[in-house]
Protein backbone atom coordinates (compact mmCIF):
# COMPACT_ATOMS: atom_id res chain seq x y z
CA UNK A 1 0.00 0.00 0.00
CA UNK A 2 3.29 2.23 0.75
CA UNK A 3 4.26 1.72 -2.71
CA UNK A 4 0.77 2.15 -4.43
CA UNK A 5 0.26 5.63 -2.38
CA UNK A 6 3.69 6.58 -3.45
CA UNK A 7 3.04 6.13 -7.11
CA UNK A 8 -0.04 7.98 -6.98
CA UNK A 9 1.72 11.17 -5.27
CA UNK A 10 4.22 10.96 -8.38
CA UNK A 11 1.41 10.84 -10.38
CA UNK A 12 0.20 13.69 -8.81
CA UNK A 13 3.26 15.58 -8.76
CA UNK A 14 4.04 15.11 -12.13
CA UNK A 15 0.60 16.48 -13.35
CA UNK A 16 0.86 19.48 -11.49
CA UNK A 17 4.78 19.96 -12.27
CA UNK A 18 4.63 19.28 -16.44
CA UNK A 19 2.54 21.20 -17.44
CA UNK A 20 4.50 24.24 -15.36
CA UNK A 21 7.45 23.55 -17.67
CA UNK A 22 5.58 23.17 -20.68
CA UNK A 23 4.77 26.64 -19.91
CA UNK A 24 8.37 27.76 -19.63
CA UNK A 25 9.35 25.94 -22.63
CA UNK A 26 6.32 27.42 -24.50
CA UNK A 27 6.64 31.32 -23.64
CA UNK A 28 6.79 33.43 -26.58
CA UNK A 29 6.43 36.72 -25.47
CA UNK A 30 9.31 37.89 -24.26
CA UNK A 31 12.43 36.91 -26.85
CA UNK A 32 13.74 38.64 -29.85
CA UNK A 33 11.98 37.26 -33.07
CA UNK A 34 14.39 35.74 -35.00
CA UNK A 35 13.86 37.38 -38.78
CA UNK A 36 15.52 35.95 -41.54
CA UNK A 37 15.09 37.52 -44.71
CA UNK A 38 16.67 36.19 -48.61
CA UNK A 39 16.87 38.08 -51.49
CA UNK A 40 16.44 35.91 -54.43
CA UNK A 41 17.12 37.41 -57.94
CA UNK A 42 14.14 35.64 -60.14
CA UNK A 43 14.42 35.66 -63.90
CA UNK A 44 13.63 34.50 -67.67
CA UNK A 45 17.68 34.89 -68.62
CA UNK A 46 18.73 31.18 -68.26
CA UNK A 47 17.79 28.06 -66.54
CA UNK A 48 19.75 28.10 -63.77
CA UNK A 49 18.86 27.02 -60.51
CA UNK A 50 20.65 28.02 -57.10
CA UNK A 51 21.36 24.89 -54.85
CA UNK A 52 21.00 27.30 -51.79
CA UNK A 53 17.55 27.58 -52.70
CA UNK A 54 16.53 23.54 -53.06
CA UNK A 55 14.71 23.62 -49.68
CA UNK A 56 12.05 26.14 -51.49
CA UNK A 57 12.31 25.27 -54.49
CA UNK A 58 8.61 24.12 -55.11
CA UNK A 59 7.34 27.47 -53.42
CA UNK A 60 9.32 29.15 -55.68
CA UNK A 61 8.58 27.70 -58.90
CA UNK A 62 5.06 28.86 -58.15
CA UNK A 63 6.10 32.06 -60.38
CA UNK A 64 6.70 30.13 -62.97
CA UNK A 65 10.72 31.82 -63.51
CA UNK A 66 13.05 29.78 -65.07
CA UNK A 67 15.88 31.03 -63.03
CA UNK A 68 16.21 31.87 -59.55
CA UNK A 69 19.46 32.96 -57.29
CA UNK A 70 20.23 33.88 -53.84
CA UNK A 71 21.64 37.11 -53.70
CA UNK A 72 21.57 37.81 -50.32
CA UNK A 73 20.75 36.38 -46.82
CA UNK A 74 20.39 38.03 -43.66
CA UNK A 75 19.07 37.63 -40.18
CA UNK A 76 18.50 39.73 -37.12
CA UNK A 77 17.08 39.73 -33.53
CA UNK A 78 14.15 41.77 -33.46
CA UNK A 79 12.62 42.46 -30.09
CA UNK A 80 8.86 42.49 -30.23
CA UNK A 81 7.42 46.53 -31.65
CA UNK A 82 10.49 46.97 -32.49
CA UNK A 83 11.98 47.73 -35.78
CA UNK A 84 14.95 46.01 -37.94
CA UNK A 85 15.87 47.28 -41.49
CA UNK A 86 17.37 44.82 -44.08
CA UNK A 87 19.13 46.28 -47.33
CA UNK A 88 17.92 44.77 -50.08
CA UNK A 89 19.50 45.49 -53.57
CA UNK A 90 18.19 48.45 -55.98
CA UNK A 91 18.47 51.06 -53.07
CA UNK A 92 15.59 49.38 -51.64
CA UNK A 93 15.15 48.66 -47.87
CA UNK A 94 12.58 46.28 -45.72
CA UNK A 95 11.86 47.14 -42.91
CA UNK A 96 9.83 44.10 -40.46
CA UNK A 97 8.35 44.75 -36.77
CA UNK A 98 7.20 41.56 -34.81
CA UNK A 99 3.93 42.60 -33.19
CA UNK A 100 2.40 40.02 -31.22
CA UNK A 101 2.22 36.22 -31.44
CA UNK A 102 -1.17 34.25 -31.56
CA UNK A 103 -1.72 30.37 -31.29
CA UNK A 104 1.95 29.76 -32.71
CA UNK A 105 1.55 32.63 -35.52
CA UNK A 106 3.77 35.80 -35.63
CA UNK A 107 2.64 38.89 -36.95
CA UNK A 108 4.88 40.78 -39.03
CA UNK A 109 4.64 44.36 -39.68
CA UNK A 110 6.97 44.81 -43.36
CA UNK A 111 7.65 47.99 -45.01
CA UNK A 112 9.17 47.68 -48.39
CA UNK A 113 10.95 51.46 -49.86
CA UNK A 114 12.65 52.13 -52.26
CA UNK A 115 15.14 55.21 -50.85
CA UNK A 116 12.71 57.47 -48.80
CA UNK A 117 9.58 56.26 -51.13
CA UNK A 118 7.23 53.67 -49.38
CA UNK A 119 6.54 50.92 -52.06
CA UNK A 120 4.38 48.98 -49.94
CA UNK A 121 3.29 48.53 -46.49
CA UNK A 122 1.48 44.98 -44.75
CA UNK A 123 0.89 43.10 -42.27
CA UNK A 124 1.39 39.06 -42.30
CA UNK A 125 0.76 36.28 -39.94
CA UNK A 126 2.64 33.35 -39.75
CA UNK A 127 3.32 30.12 -38.72
CA UNK A 128 6.29 30.34 -36.67
CA UNK A 129 9.37 29.27 -38.59
CA UNK A 130 7.44 29.69 -41.25
CA UNK A 131 8.28 31.86 -44.69
CA UNK A 132 6.49 33.89 -47.22
CA UNK A 133 7.67 35.86 -50.37
CA UNK A 134 7.54 39.07 -50.77
CA UNK A 135 8.46 39.57 -55.03
CA UNK A 136 7.94 42.11 -57.95
CA UNK A 137 10.53 45.08 -57.51
CA UNK A 138 12.57 44.54 -60.76
CA UNK A 139 16.35 43.82 -60.73
CA UNK A 140 19.03 43.19 -63.11
CA UNK A 141 16.25 42.18 -66.26
CA UNK A 142 14.29 40.24 -63.64
CA UNK A 143 12.59 40.77 -60.91
CA UNK A 144 13.27 40.28 -57.07
CA UNK A 145 11.65 37.68 -54.64
CA UNK A 146 12.15 38.15 -50.69
CA UNK A 147 11.79 35.68 -48.59
CA UNK A 148 10.54 36.49 -45.19
CA UNK A 149 11.14 34.34 -42.34
CA UNK A 150 10.35 34.62 -38.62
CA UNK A 151 11.38 32.30 -35.60
CA UNK A 152 9.79 33.46 -32.07
CA UNK A 153 11.75 30.78 -29.22
CA UNK B 1 13.25 -0.95 21.53
CA UNK B 2 12.19 -2.04 25.63
CA UNK B 3 12.56 -5.33 27.04
CA UNK B 4 8.50 -4.69 27.07
CA UNK B 5 7.77 -3.88 23.78
CA UNK B 6 10.02 -6.80 22.85
CA UNK B 7 8.15 -9.29 24.67
CA UNK B 8 4.70 -7.89 24.34
CA UNK B 9 5.79 -8.74 20.21
CA UNK B 10 7.07 -12.22 21.07
CA UNK B 11 4.34 -13.68 23.70
CA UNK B 12 2.06 -14.67 21.34
CA UNK B 13 4.84 -16.82 19.51
CA UNK B 14 6.53 -17.72 23.34
CA UNK B 15 2.74 -19.02 23.90
CA UNK B 16 2.56 -21.11 20.78
CA UNK B 17 6.14 -22.49 21.65
CA UNK B 18 7.32 -20.96 18.17
CA UNK B 19 10.34 -19.33 19.82
CA UNK B 20 14.19 -20.09 19.48
CA UNK B 21 15.55 -21.08 22.99
CA UNK B 22 17.36 -18.27 24.33
CA UNK B 23 14.42 -15.88 22.77
CA UNK B 24 12.31 -17.99 25.10
CA UNK B 25 14.07 -17.91 27.79
CA UNK B 26 14.85 -14.21 28.04
CA UNK B 27 10.71 -14.08 27.45
CA UNK B 28 10.45 -16.19 30.36
CA UNK B 29 12.80 -13.87 32.50
CA UNK B 30 11.25 -10.89 31.87
CA UNK B 31 7.93 -12.45 32.80
CA UNK B 32 9.25 -13.07 36.09
CA UNK B 33 10.03 -9.60 37.17
CA UNK B 34 7.04 -7.93 34.84
CA UNK B 35 4.05 -7.65 36.07
CA UNK B 36 2.23 -5.95 33.46
CA UNK B 37 4.28 -8.21 30.47
CA UNK B 38 2.50 -10.97 33.16
CA UNK B 39 -0.89 -9.04 32.50
CA UNK B 40 -0.94 -9.27 28.87
CA UNK B 41 0.18 -13.07 28.74
CA UNK B 42 -2.73 -13.88 30.65
CA UNK B 43 -5.02 -12.07 28.70
CA UNK B 44 -3.45 -13.87 25.93
CA UNK B 45 -4.13 -17.08 27.75
CA UNK B 46 -7.87 -16.15 28.15
CA UNK B 47 -8.04 -15.43 24.57
CA UNK B 48 -6.72 -18.98 23.30
CA UNK B 49 -8.39 -20.82 25.70
CA UNK B 50 -11.56 -18.89 24.92
CA UNK B 51 -10.96 -19.70 20.86
CA UNK B 52 -10.10 -22.77 22.07
CA UNK B 53 -13.63 -23.79 23.65
CA UNK B 54 -15.59 -22.38 20.76
CA UNK B 55 -13.86 -24.27 18.11
CA UNK B 56 -14.22 -27.51 20.50
CA UNK B 57 -17.81 -26.75 20.75
CA UNK B 58 -18.84 -26.32 17.63
CA UNK B 59 -16.07 -27.21 14.89
CA UNK B 60 -18.07 -30.61 14.64
CA UNK B 61 -20.90 -28.49 13.10
CA UNK B 62 -18.79 -27.20 10.15
CA UNK B 63 -19.79 -28.93 7.56
CA UNK B 64 -16.70 -29.27 5.59
CA UNK B 65 -17.54 -31.17 2.86
CA UNK B 66 -19.86 -29.27 1.02
CA UNK B 67 -16.97 -26.34 0.79
CA UNK B 68 -13.95 -28.87 -0.15
CA UNK B 69 -16.33 -29.70 -2.89
CA UNK B 70 -17.08 -26.37 -4.24
CA UNK B 71 -13.69 -25.45 -4.00
CA UNK B 72 -13.10 -28.41 -6.26
CA UNK B 73 -15.93 -27.80 -8.66
CA UNK B 74 -13.94 -24.17 -9.01
CA UNK B 75 -10.02 -25.38 -9.72
CA UNK B 76 -11.38 -27.68 -12.03
CA UNK B 77 -14.15 -25.67 -13.58
CA UNK B 78 -12.82 -24.33 -17.40
CA UNK B 79 -13.05 -20.77 -17.99
CA UNK B 80 -15.16 -18.58 -19.97
CA UNK B 81 -12.29 -16.15 -22.46
CA UNK B 82 -14.72 -13.24 -21.42
CA UNK B 83 -13.72 -13.69 -18.20
CA UNK B 84 -9.85 -14.44 -18.38
CA UNK B 85 -10.01 -10.82 -21.01
CA UNK B 86 -11.89 -9.00 -18.01
CA UNK B 87 -9.10 -10.05 -15.50
CA UNK B 88 -6.67 -9.14 -17.89
CA UNK B 89 -7.96 -5.67 -18.52
CA UNK B 90 -8.60 -5.31 -14.51
CA UNK B 91 -5.43 -6.07 -14.09
CA UNK B 92 -3.47 -3.63 -16.98
CA UNK B 93 -5.81 -1.15 -15.42
CA UNK B 94 -5.20 -1.84 -11.83
CA UNK B 95 -4.28 1.48 -9.69
CA UNK B 96 -0.10 0.30 -9.34
CA UNK B 97 0.02 0.37 -13.19
CA UNK B 98 -2.25 3.63 -13.55
CA UNK B 99 -0.11 5.29 -11.39
CA UNK B 100 3.18 5.22 -13.51
CA UNK B 101 0.84 5.14 -16.85
CA UNK B 102 -0.92 8.69 -16.00
CA UNK B 103 2.63 10.54 -15.76
CA UNK B 104 3.99 8.68 -18.64
CA UNK B 105 1.84 9.46 -20.92
CA UNK B 106 1.83 13.33 -20.04
CA UNK B 107 5.13 13.40 -20.30
CA UNK B 108 4.91 11.77 -23.87
CA UNK B 109 1.84 14.49 -24.67
CA UNK B 110 4.32 17.55 -23.49
CA UNK B 111 7.20 16.39 -25.34
CA UNK B 112 5.53 16.12 -28.38
CA UNK B 113 3.74 19.52 -28.25
CA UNK B 114 6.80 21.32 -26.90
CA UNK B 115 9.56 19.37 -28.92
CA UNK B 116 9.54 22.63 -31.51
CA UNK B 117 10.53 25.11 -28.77
CA UNK B 118 13.19 23.72 -27.50
CA UNK B 119 14.74 22.14 -30.51
CA UNK B 120 13.76 24.00 -33.07
CA UNK B 121 16.23 23.03 -36.14
CA UNK B 122 15.09 19.06 -35.21
CA UNK B 123 11.99 19.77 -37.27
CA UNK B 124 10.43 16.52 -35.74
CA UNK B 125 8.02 17.84 -33.71
CA UNK B 126 4.31 18.52 -35.04
CA UNK B 127 4.82 20.07 -38.53
CA UNK B 128 3.74 23.57 -38.68
CA UNK B 129 1.07 25.06 -41.67
CA UNK B 130 3.20 27.39 -43.88
CA UNK B 131 0.63 29.51 -45.13
CA UNK B 132 0.86 32.83 -44.06
CA UNK B 133 -2.35 35.72 -43.49
CA UNK B 134 -2.19 39.26 -45.09
CA UNK B 135 -4.03 40.99 -42.26
CA UNK B 136 -3.63 44.57 -44.22
CA UNK B 137 -1.75 45.86 -47.18
CA UNK B 138 -1.13 49.03 -48.60
CA UNK B 139 0.50 49.35 -52.25
CA UNK B 140 0.61 53.32 -52.01
CA UNK B 141 -2.09 52.88 -55.25
CA UNK B 142 0.73 50.56 -57.22
CA UNK B 143 -1.23 47.18 -58.64
CA UNK B 144 -0.83 44.25 -55.70
CA UNK B 145 -1.56 40.65 -56.26
CA UNK B 146 -1.78 37.97 -53.43
CA UNK B 147 -1.26 34.54 -54.27
CA UNK B 148 -2.36 31.39 -51.66
CA UNK B 149 -0.90 28.46 -53.21
CA UNK B 150 -2.74 25.44 -51.49
CA UNK B 151 -0.51 22.81 -52.75
CA UNK B 152 3.11 23.89 -51.75
CA UNK B 153 1.77 26.34 -48.46
CA UNK B 154 2.81 29.09 -50.09
CA UNK B 155 1.86 32.81 -49.74
CA UNK B 156 3.39 35.83 -52.41
CA UNK B 157 2.62 39.03 -51.99
CA UNK B 158 3.67 40.13 -56.15
CA UNK B 159 3.88 44.35 -56.16
CA UNK B 160 3.48 45.42 -59.50
CA UNK B 161 6.30 48.09 -60.22
CA UNK B 162 6.89 49.06 -63.53
CA UNK B 163 10.24 48.55 -64.86
CA UNK B 164 11.14 51.91 -66.01
CA UNK B 165 11.52 52.83 -62.34
CA UNK B 166 14.77 50.07 -61.63
CA UNK B 167 17.81 52.47 -62.86
CA UNK B 168 19.88 49.41 -64.84
CA UNK B 169 16.64 48.77 -66.61
CA UNK B 170 17.20 46.72 -70.12
CA UNK B 171 14.80 44.25 -70.84
CA UNK B 172 11.22 44.47 -71.21
CA UNK B 173 8.94 45.09 -68.65
CA UNK B 174 6.95 42.26 -68.81
CA UNK B 175 9.93 39.86 -67.43
CA UNK B 176 8.75 41.67 -63.82
CA UNK B 177 5.64 40.15 -64.47
CA UNK B 178 5.22 36.51 -63.18
CA UNK B 179 2.80 33.98 -64.77
CA UNK B 180 1.31 32.17 -60.98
Amino acid sequence: MTLLRNLLKLSLLSSLLLPAVYAEGAETGSRPVQVKIGTILASNESDQFDARLKPMERQLKVMKYRSYRLLKEDSQAVPWNDNATFEIPGGRSLAISPQDTKDKQIALKVRLAEGTKPLLDTTVRLQNQGYFLLGGPPHEGGALVISISAFAQ
Amino acid sequence: MSNCETTRETIGAWLDGELAAAQAEATSRHLEVCAACREERHWLERLHSSMRSVLEANGSEIQFEPFWQGVQRRVAQKRNWYDELGDRIRGTFSAPRLAWAIPAVIVIVLAGLSIDSFFPSAKIGIQSDNLATVESIDAYGRNVALLHEGETNTTVIWLYQPQESENDSSTEPSETKPSF
